[in-house]
């Protein structure tokens, strides 16, 4: 009931205006959201590029933080970036158990990445990216990433 | 909070008018049941209390009022040592998976340490968010109530026609509202007698009013197809061949025809087009009429008033028929008081208003203005009066002050010789109970005292009585005397 409420505010919010860059594309229903974002600077590894973001939320979304991945599909790939996994999997802390905090939201959360991807000059993958992909089987919040490097 | 009171807030006067209104019939209905049917209405007549976070708001609210984390105005806000806002509710939800010692801000962090750290909000910002303004939330069943939300919750649990509540029948367990309570039980299914639809019956007002395609009429006077529950409306206020007058009828215009051609003829007729202005001046006049009412009663107050006042002022005159002016304000007693008496003020003899052959005033200002320029002459010799009376009780109070100073100089004295001879008192006392010790000694020690005695003696005359001849005696009274001596 709590994130229902709370999901539809931030659906009519984000339907009468959202920050350059991001855009809704699917939110049918309260479990799972489309948004696309684009890194709007001069970075050449994401120029002209647009990336699908896929939200999970839980029934105890604001209070757990949502579930983010960027999505593979025929138009969009995944960013590269050290903290983004092939299989589209986030290291950034703010997603993470003890880094997430209910007064963030889907807008935010967007602006964040925007911001990671728009700082990022390394066009590489984490270390031990393809391990990773192979043998993950845990969901995103469940991995307890080290976030070893603050400056990106 | 929480049950519903029945004696409605003050604050909310307009809805308390409109539900008594409609809960009478409600009332009656229920009394005339047997009683035990009564007591079973009684018990299911729980209404659930309106959602804070689910409330839809009239305007978007400001967004400082707005908490972070359910995204809605505040409810029963709290704020933290870092002066961030939350719901009280809201927090809880966010520290519920967090053990005690881990709570912090959900929007800086700093830590929170316990319910010390938990504090009310200003004031103000609960008035502000009382005042939020809301739409009742059965307004999609159709309720148009709007208001403040402070109010909402008497709203729904008093007031609101449209909260479900339990049917009153003891075999059905669904809703129905508050409006249509008194109906009985309205969940049976009935055949809409225009379209041969099934639908139940609590539905059917609102099928036969806005879904039912068969539910069309045509007016009998014009032949318009329209919907036969907007029949009446139609043919009051839009039917072209309702007979009705011109709207100059008020001013006198007797024209009376079927609406078309009274429009036709509105058009040209000077009374019609005069009679908005007309209707308007009639409003105005009758507001201001209105309007005097109770500004006459007012005067009337205040003219008793300053009857009371003149009264109070000139006691012995007040029935004093002597004074020749006429009243022209009023006929009664209260304005019979604005003679001014001329016995009161011996100076004020010299004008024209106050000998007793003039005739009366040719006019009331006349009147007035001498009566303001007595007044006048009065307050000022009252005020030079004051003065003089000031000014020979402030030499009243410099000479009582001086005398009094010079009484306090005397005790002064006095009060210094007593503590002289007090001394002297002691020290012949301690001498005395050397003496007694050792008993050889004792004289010359106690002419020593003496001779500080002779000294003292030359200040006041109540040392005269000769302490030797006493010498005896303080024996008994050495505590009282030390007691005396700590009190000096
Ligand atoms: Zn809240
Ligand atoms: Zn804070
Ligand atoms: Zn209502
Ligand atoms: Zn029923
Ligand atoms: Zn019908
Ligand atoms: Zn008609
Ligand atoms: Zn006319």
């Amino acid at each position: 009931m709590f994130a229902s409420r709370r999901l539809g505010k931030e659906l009519t919010k984000m339907q009468g205006q959202l920050p350059p860059g991001i855009t809704l594309v699917e939110a049918d229903n309260l479990e799972n959201w489309l948004l696309d974002i684009q890194v709007l600077d001069a970075n050449p590894i994401y120029a002209g590029e647009t990336y699908r973001l896929k939200f999970t939320f839980s029934q105890n979304y604001p209070i757990e933080a949502p579930e983010v991945v960027f999505v593979k599909d025929d138009t969009h790939s995944i960013p590269w970036h050290p903290h983004i996994y092939t299989n589209g999997i986030i290291c950034l802390d703010l997603l993470d158990r003890s880094g997430w905090s209910p007064v963030h939201n889907v807008e935010s959360v967007c602006v964040s990445l925007q911001s990671m991807l728009t700082s990022n000059t390394r066009k590489e993958r984490p270390e031990g990216d393809e391990n990773f992909v192979r043998y993950n089987t845990q969901r995103p919040r469940d991995i307890n990433f080290v976030f070893h490097d603050n400056k990106v | 909070m929480s049950s519903p009171s029945p004696i409605p807030p003050p604050n909310d006067r307009r809805n308390s008018r409109a539900s008594t209104n409609g809960g009478l019939p409600n009332e009656a209905d229920a009394l005339s049941e047997p009683s035990e049917l009564r007591v079973r209405r009684k018990s299911k007549c729980l209404k659930v209390p309106p959602e804070m976070s689910a409330l839809e708001y009239a305007s978007r609210p400001d967004s400082n009022l707005v908490c972070l984390i359910c995204h809605a105005p505040f409810d029963r806000p709290v704020q933290l040592l870092c002066e961030h806002y939350f719901c009280r509710e809201c927090l809880e939800h966010a520290w519920a998976p967090q053990s005690n010692n881990r709570k912090t801000c959900p929007t800086c962090r700093r830590h929170v340490e316990g319910e010390n750290d938990i504090r009310p909000v200003p004031k103000i910002i609960e008035t502000m968010l009382d005042e939020l303004v809301v739409k009742c939330p059965n307004s999609r069943t159709g309720c148009t109530w709007v208001d403040h939300r402070v109010n909402v919750h008497d709203h729904v649990m008093l007031y609101c026609e449209y909260t479900p509540i339990e049917c009153p029948a003891a075999d059905c367990r669904l809703h129905t509202t508050q409006k249509d309570f008194h109906k009985g039980c309205l969940h049976y299914t009935v055949g809409c007698e225009d379209c041969h639809t099934s639908l139940m019956k609590r539905d059917l007002e609102e099928h036969q009013r806005y879904l039912c395609l068969n539910r069309t009429t045509s007016c009998a006077l014009c032949e318009a197809v329209l919907l036969r529950l907007d029949l009446k409306t139609h043919i009051n206020n839009v039917c072209p061949k309702h007979v009705i007058s011109c709207q100059g009828t008020i001013v006198g215009c007797k024209f009376r025809s079927e609406r078309a051609d009274v429009t036709q003829h509105e058009m040209a007729c000077a009374m019609a087009t005069m009679a908005p202005h007309f209707r308007d001046q009639q409003a105005r006049l009758e507001r201001h009429e209105a309007r005097m009412e109770p500004l006459a009663r007012k005067v009337g107050i205040l003219e008793d008033g300053l009857a009371n006042i003149t009264n109070m002022l000139y006691p012995a005159n007040a029935n004093d028929a002597s004074f020749p002016v006429a009243d022209h304000l009023d006929p009664n007693d209260a304005a019979a008081d604005f003679r001014l008496p001329p016995a009161s003020f011996p100076h004020g003899a010299h004008g024209s208003d106050n000998s007793s052959n003039e005739p009366p005033f040719d006019s009331q200002v006349h009147h007035l203005l001498t009566l303001h320029e007595n007044l006048r002459e009065e307050v000022s010799r009252i005020s030079t009066t004051l003065t003089e009376v000031e000014g020979r009780t402030n030499m009243m109070i410099i000479n009582e002050s001086q005398r009094n100073k010079d009484e306090m100089l005397h005790t002064n004295a006095a009060i210094n010789n007593m503590r002289m001879q007090l001394h002297w008192l002691m020290s012949a006392t301690i001498h005395q109970r050397t003496t007694s010790a050792s008993t050889s000694t004792s004289r010359p020690s106690a002419s020593t005292s003496a001779g500080t005695t002779g000294r003292s003696t030359t200040q006041g005359p109540s040392s005269r009585p000769g302490p030797s001849g006493t010498l005896p005696a303080p024996y008994r009274r050495l505590s009282d005397s030390n007691r005396q001596d700590t009190k000096l």
